[in-house]
């Protein structure tokens, strides 16, 4: 089954925002993901995949048609839309300190309603587990300014997960981490995508970690899908190469090589 | 401390402020008296004969009604601080950022130039056209910030507010220059006074106070959310542009409201947010109310001293909130940063 589905997307950025031209970012965007299959965005800088992103969930102005499970995006409101997808954005400042753990209740922000509509045992059981997942359950009483930039990049990645979305929505989510807290996490993503009904898209710029965790790879280039295959055939076609403009496999192999002696 | 130790606390100040600013003054008034009072007013019953009537108008007919407009106020100015700056994500940001003073300013002094008399408004006249007018210029800056950035960005939000803010400004001082006979009565309502406040006044101001900071604590979540920014709060699932323009639409309700029965008071909204933060932690659920009660309580405190510091002359309450909270902003401020984690 088709879960999100997108036809003809553009999206171009405010004139008054990137000198006087309008500068097309998506030029015609239409793909279908299917359930339980995790989808990694490659390609080279610029090339419109952050954009694509938020246009699947209209955080972004973009004209065409995007579907969520069937239902076309624009009937839907931001809350139903954040009981579906899940999106983990690049990170942004923090101008004042709320703690980890009230900083990753506010992803069952669509669960409660109300003037007194208070957390409930399942908040509370959700919270503590995805803390424990991206590893804060130490940190649960820091103040968010005085933790490092992988950490708060853990209690974002917190907060997404505790949004118990079917699907989940990922923008770089390794970066800032360090290489042990990179590959715990690229575990944990793996095991949630494995489970049924669950599927994972992302953007990795680390082309590696990307094919790990990924069954499909969505290729793009100067706003426009170059290739969309399995993982398997991404490697074997040589497109990597033509999005890239760039030997990436060979790239890849050298510092393996490279490393490996060095070892 | 337990948050509601903390919160048991501030109550404990407000009303010891409250009570201390009924007591205090030329005449002072002994606390079992002041209750005697109270209670034989609330009730209706006649007052015993040894407390004398001069003392019943001083406590009920003069200082409850202000010491109450100076709490009320400061609370409204300090809530619409908070939703302020957690709006547009900008700890310096306040409702005269967005030009709501600069606003009213400028229709309490057409109102004085133009020697404008509307028989059925009366006394109310140049508090409604310094609402009107506040309100006014917020609607304008909203109206032009949605034609350029129809998503509502912070920016565009602050940039047009300040441009307005000048701009009507200047269109202030040039009305006042032109009108040297009213440069006076001008500069006093700026200057902002709790002086001759009536019970009606209070009755007014709860008006508004009470459904406005419920409506804003109705969206104490997005509050916490938006002060993460407009993507963070989307993905979790908030309209950020309908809730956006909600919030600023009761913030310049509040400040509005509180500006035009008193002229311009600064430095409540800007620095009781940050200290109700400091103490008590960033999540609006409690900040709201609590930032309510502390800035309530600042200003009632900072009216006492207006009128008895200098007595029996009085000073503006404007610049006892400057002078007494900038330093005590920044000795708050500097003390957070030597010590623990400044948050909780």
């Amino acid at each position: 089954m088709q879960i999100i589905t997108c036809k003809e997307l553009h999206a171009a950025y405010d004139a008054a925002q990137v000198g006087n031209e309008k500068t097309e970012v998506l030029k015609g965007v239409s793909f279908g993901l299917e359930e339980g299959r995790s989808v990694c965005v490659l390609g080279s800088n610029g090339c419109g995949k952050t954009t694509l992103l938020r246009a699947l969930v209209g955080m972004v102005p973009a004209s065409g048609e995007v579907t969520i499970f069937g239902k076309n995006m624009n009937d839907m409101n931001r809350r139903e839309i954040a009981k579906h997808v899940a999106v983990m954005t690049q990170l942004s400042e923090v101008y004042f300190s709320y703690r980890v753990s009230e900083t990753v209740m506010m992803g069952r922000y669509v669960y409660q309603e109300g003037l007194f509509g208070r957390p409930g045992k399942k908040d509370y059981d959700v919270v503590e587990q995805c803390m424990d997942a991206v590893g804060l359950l130490p940190l649960r009483n820091r103040a968010l300014h005085t933790l490092s930039g992988g950490e708060l990049q853990r209690v974002f990645l917190a907060r997404t997960l505790a949004q118990q979305t079917p699907i989940l929505i990922l923008d770089e989510p390794t970066n800032h981490l360090d290489l042990r807290v990179q590959a715990e996490l690229a575990d944990y993503l793996k095991a949630w995508s494995k489970e049924p009904g669950h599927t994972l898209v992302g953007v990795f710029h680390d082309i590696s970690l990307a094919l790990h965790l990924a069954d499909d790879v969505l290729l793009m280039k100067r706003g426009r899908i170059h290739t969309f295959c399995s993982r398997e055939e991404i490697l074997s076609s040589g497109a990597l190469e033509e999005a890239y403009e760039f030997d990436v496999l060979r790239y890849l192999r050298e510092r393996g090589k490279e490393l490996e002696s060095t070892i | 401390m337990r948050t509601t130790l903390k919160a048991g606390i501030t109550i404990g100040i407000s009303i010891g402020i409250l009570v201390a600013c009924i007591g205090i003054g030329s005449v002072s008034i002994p606390i079992p008296d002041m209750l005697t009072i109270i209670k034989a007013k609330i009730s209706m019953t006649t007052i015993p004969k040894n407390i004398s009537p001069s003392m019943v108008s001083i406590l009920w007919d003069i200082r409850m009604p202000r010491a109450l407009t100076a709490f009320i106020v400061g609370a409204l100015l300090s809530v619409s601080g908070v939703i302020m700056q957690s709006l547009l994500q900008n700890p310096l940001a306040s409702s005269y950022t967005l030009g709501v003073s600069s606003g009213a300013a400028l229709g309490v002094a057409l109102v004085v130039v133009c020697d404008i008399v509307i028989p059925v408004v009366g006394m109310f006249l140049l508090p409604a056209a310094g609402f009107v007018f506040g309100l006014g210029t917020v609607l304008l800056v909203i109206a032009f910030a949605k034609r350029l950035d129809a998503s509502l960005k912070n920016q565009t939000i602050i940039l047009l507010g300040m441009v307005f803010s000048l701009f009507v400004n200047a269109v202030l001082t040039l009305v006042s220059a032109m009108n040297a006979k009213h440069l006076q009565r001008l500069s006093l309502w700026q200057m902002g006074s709790f002086a001759g406040r009536r019970w009606m006044h209070v009755g007014i101001l709860l008006g508004v106070a009470i459904p406005g900071i419920v409506a804003v604590l109705w969206f104490h979540r997005e509050l916490d959310l938006m002060s993460f920014g407009e993507e963070q709060s989307q993905a979790v699932g908030v309209d950020t542009r309908k809730t956006k323009l909600r919030l600023l639409m009761w913030a310049s309700l509040l400040t509005g409201a509180a500006v035009c029965f008193t002229g311009i008071i600064g430095f409540v909204d800007l620095t009781m947010p940050h200290v109700t933060r400091k103490v008590f932690g960033a999540r609006h659920g409690l900040v709201i109310p609590m930032s309510a009660l502390l800035g309530g309580s600042f200003l009632a405190l900072a009216d006492l001293l207006s009128r008895t510091l200098l007595a029996p002359r009085e000073i503006p309450v404007g610049a006892v909130t400057a002078l007494v909270g900038a330093p005590f902003f920044l000795y708050l401020y500097f003390l957070g940063r030597k010590g623990k984690p400044s948050c909780r």
